[in-house]
């Protein structure tokens, strides 16, 4: 093959979430648009738990309210069969992933790349509770292993939907969209696959918000601040679109880099987006319509306030202000907020930056709507 | 206290800012015979001809020094992203610095031995209360020191797998020769595999949390501190993160891969392709997990964890030993490699990845094939020209079969020796593939074939396959199949050459 004579484009044609607002894109785009907080309900103890409360120990679990997706259940979402032990984040994922897949994704040429926090903390926990706790040692529900092992969710994704394409499951833990983005695009260019649907997924669980709890004080986020969510959002890159496909927004670059928990958070954004502006070929902060933090840093968010000014700020709705902290699907959120306004603003310029408490800082460039 | 002098004396061969860097790294050291241990990683190809000289004679200790000719690499022009359209201009990518945290030895040059003489690291499980298993061999790693290795990080922030991560990280760097001020102001990326992250951190916690004994107000403080850095300390982000934070490297694209035991192949693979397509220039990657309850209660419950031994291939194959350790490789470009007239263990010709889609713990044999056959394809080589596979080889009864049908299926009934390093080193998880990786480099480099061990006969249901049984034998090796699968259906296979096969 030749060389192209000029770059291919990276383009994103489809995008599908499970979110607090409901189910599908839609009630998102509705929730994202009028920037209505979603109404968790309020049982922070879902039914999935087979575990009791009163088994967490010395540390009281939070007992706040949590948001999440309304009414999810594996099995009534995805049916009865093959769901029976399959855990919430697996169950999100497959969900949500499920909407963006076709026919022609039934094979080796479609990617998924799936990010995540540590998996589904509540099955690794509880698979070693119950071999704590039950008569012997190694009495533990054998169709439960794969789900206390990372890479469950985007294996049972690729088993349900069919996807024999590079499959990788990535922690980055609230950066995870971006980095799964990043991921993407470079298995597209190394033409490991035609398409990727890359995304990431995060669950609440009693055990993730018992973590939480007993992580945060030191990272100087209280509890209560934040409530923790959770839901899944997936999207769809390629090269090539087909002629039924939307061209939604171009990725016009994704960086990453990293702050150690000495270092400033703010130089750490501040050197990322000025990577990917640079990759992006965006020369102007004025050229940025909208800049859209995680909405869980403040100091990412007075970065940007910095960099491109409160209207470019505040121009789209942060999701870790409306879903609360949603662990490794914030960063994917953000991108879903970029795609749910792109009709509406074809050729803007778009900038996302997201944090980690464990210091990776990852940010990308998109251009909305079809121009290049 | 830092035994500056020494490694002065160790290593003559720096320019002052390298001096002035390492200098520096020692200061930070607590011993001289750290900074002692440091500087011998520092020169392997030294550190390996002594070894192997006192072990083996000059003639091979000649050859422990590594290649002494490269070809010059024809100029590539990088321009993303003509990878995808125009293979040609890819840049050739090579492993210049080794990593090994493992059970039968620490650093590449005791790594290298310890495969060599067909090392076994079975011992009893320590890690946690194995009361109530009829059988708990498992392959710890004895003997490491992480504040020998680990000099940035604060050690009791990070877990088992983030300590054997940073620190298998800096001796890769160390022993790449490249001066850590250099990595700083490159392109890097990090990336660890692993399938458990902090598990064992976790096993601890959900301990806490049914735990029957109540916390008197007075240790209620010191046990919340204590499960809150515990908890901290528990996201699979955290070993990469080690690994940046360790090496100061606030530029570096960091990413923890988590993709079972398959994952140090997937990190690998991420390294190829980010300096293959010029987004780095230099990568960090490889695997590293830490042996725990969930785990090794996972094996246990699907009857898979060999009673005393892991035995590969054999007919009397009874399972995994479930292990631990980390593997990191330095990657750079062909080019650059040269420029600074590094060492070159091996070049990276290719990697494939692809997903059985089929079932969550058993693997599919076609669809493992399908992914060698990538990984060949993608590094331009005929299966003809493979001289070894380092197979995934865990030691079960279904997966030995399996993976041996597979190659079959791509090397046809006469395949290249195909040997598994689980029965020395155990299951070591993410880091499984990234130990693997590295044991061939060593192999390409040495010029010989880790054995498989615990081999009395081989199955008829793995075919003809020819594991090198309990004794390493010596061959110029020129292409190396490191293969990784994993739960889920997840293969990622990585295709080595010696560096002098430069096409």
């Amino acid at each position: 093959m030749t060389p192209s004579p000029s770059p291919p484009l990276l383009r994103l044609t489809a995008w599908s979430v499970l979110s607090a607002y409901g189910h599908g894109s839609e009630p998102f785009r509705a929730g994202v648009l009028t920037r209505t907080h979603p109404d968790g309900p309020d049982d922070p103890y879902p039914s999935y738990s087979a575990t009791s409360a009163s088994s967490y120990g010395a540390v009281p679990i939070p007992g706040q309210r949590a948001r999440l997706v309304p009414g999810f259940d594996p099995r009534e979402v995805l049916g009865r069969k093959g769901t029976r032990t399959m855990d919430r984040v697996t169950g999100l994922a497959v969900a949500t992933v499920g909407h963006l897949v076709r026919d022609e994704d039934r094979g080796a040429r479609t990617a998924l790349v799936l990010g995540t926090t540590t998996g589904s903390a509540q099955s690794i926990m509880d698979l070693t509770r119950a071999s704590l706790t039950g008569e012997r040692p190694f009495d533990v529900e054998p169709a439960t292993i794969p789900s206390s092992v990372m890479n469950c969710a985007a294996a049972q994704c690729a088993i349900w939907h069919r996807l024999e394409g590079p499959n990788a499951t990535l922690a980055c833990g609230q950066t995870s969209g971006l980095f799964a983005l990043g991921y993407a695009r470079r298995l597209l260019i190394a033409g490991r696959a035609d398409a990727v649907i890359c995304g990431a997924a995060e669950e609440y669980s009693y055990s993730r918000a018992w973590l939480e709890q007993l992580s945060r004080p030191m990272s100087g986020v209280a509890i209560d601040t934040v409530m923790l969510g959770e839901g899944a959002a997936a999207l769809r890159l390629t090269f090539d679109p087909g002629p039924a496909e939307s061209v939604l927004a171009t990725v016009l670059a994704v960086d990453s880099g990293y702050a150690a928990p000495e270092a400033s958070v703010e130089n750490a954004v501040r050197r990322v987006v000025h990577r990917a502006l640079e990759r992006a070929g965006i020369e102007d902060s004025r050229e940025v319509w909208a800049a859209l933090p995680s909405g869980l840093s403040p100091a990412e968010h007075s970065t940007l306030l910095d960099l491109f000014g409160a209207a470019a700020v505040d121009r789209l709705p942060a999701p870790g202000e409306l879903l609360g902290d949603t662990g490794a699907a914030t960063a994917a959120f953000q991108i879903a907020v970029a795609l749910a306004v792109a009709p509406e603003a074809p050729g803007r310029v778009v900038v996302l930056s997201c944090t980690d408490p464990d210091g990776t800082v990852a940010a990308a460039v998109l251009r909305l709507g079809k121009e290049s | 206290m830092a035994g500056v002098t020494e490694v002065r004396e160790l290593r003559p061969g720096l320019d002052a800012a390298e001096w002035a860097e390492l200098a520096g790294l020692a200061a930070r050291a607590e011993s001289v015979e750290q900074a002692e241990r440091a500087a011998r990683v520092k020169q392997p190809g030294l550190g390996a001809a002594e070894r192997v000289a006192q072990a083996e004679g000059p003639a091979r200790a000649e050859a422990a020094k590594g290649p002494s000719r490269v070809e010059q690499p024809r100029p590539i022009a990088v321009d993303w992203p003509g990878g995808r359209f125009s293979s040609p201009d890819r840049r050739r990518v090579v492993v210049t610095g080794l990593g090994v945290v493992s059970c039968i030895g620490i650093g590449p040059v005791e790594f290298a031995a310890g495969l060599r003489a067909g090392r076994s690291g079975v011992a009893p499980i320590t890690a946690f209360d194995t009361a109530g298993y009829a059988h708990s061999n498992g392959c710890p790693v004895t003997g490491f020191d992480p504040a020998d290795w680990v000099y940035h990080a604060p050690l009791p922030e990070l877990g088992r797998a983030s300590r054997f991560a940073a620190a298998a990280a800096r001796m890769a760097v160390l022993d790449s020769g490249l001066a850590p001020a250099k990595l700083r102001a490159a392109r890097c990326q990090i990336s660890i595999g692993t399938t458990d992250g902090e598990s064992h951190d976790l096993d601890r916690l959900a301990a806490a949390s049914v735990s029957a004994a109540p916390v008197s107000h007075d240790e209620s403080a010191d046990s919340s501190s204590r499960l809150s850095r515990l908890a901290r300390r528990s996201r699979a982000t955290r070993l990469s993160a080690a690994v940046a934070q360790e090496l100061e490297l606030p530029d570096a694209e960091v990413v923890t891969i988590g993709t079972a035991c398959s994952a140090g192949n997937y990190a690998i693979g991420n390294g190829l392709d980010a300096i293959r397509y010029g987004d780095a220039d230099f990568a960090l990657c490889g695997g590293a997990d830490a042996i725990c309850r969930k785990t090794f209660t996972s094996f246990y419950r699907l009857g898979t964890i060999a009673p005393d031994c892991c035995r590969p291939f054999d007919a009397d194959r009874k399972g995994i030993l479930t292990g631990e350790g980390a593997g990191v490789l330095l990657l750079e470009s062909l080019d650059s490699a040269v420029a600074r007239g590094a060492r070159i263990y091996a070049e990276v010709l290719g990697y494939g990845l692809n997903c059985d889609a089929h079932h969550p713990v058993a693997p599919l044999g076609t669809s493992v094939a399908r992914c060698m056959a990538l990984a060949l394809e993608d590094a331009g080589v005929k299966s003809a020209e493979v001289d070894l596979i380092s197979a995934h080889g865990t030691g079960t009864k279904a997966n030995d079969a399996t993976e041996s049908r597979a190659i079959r299926e791509v090397f046809g009934s006469a395949p290249p020796r195909t040997i598994s390093l689980k029965s020395m080193l155990g299951h070591s998880m993410g880091a499984a593939s990234a130990l693997g990786a590295a044991a061939c480099c060593l192999a390409l480099t040495h010029g010989f074939i880790p054995p498989t061990i615990n081999h009395e006969r081989t199955d008829p249901d793995c075919g003809d396959i020819d594991c090198v049984p309990n004794t390493a034998v010596d061959a110029e090796l020129g292409v190396v199949v490191n293969n990784g699968l994993a739960f889920g259906g997840n293969n990622a296979v990585v295709v080595l050459g010696k560096p002098e096969r430069m096409r």
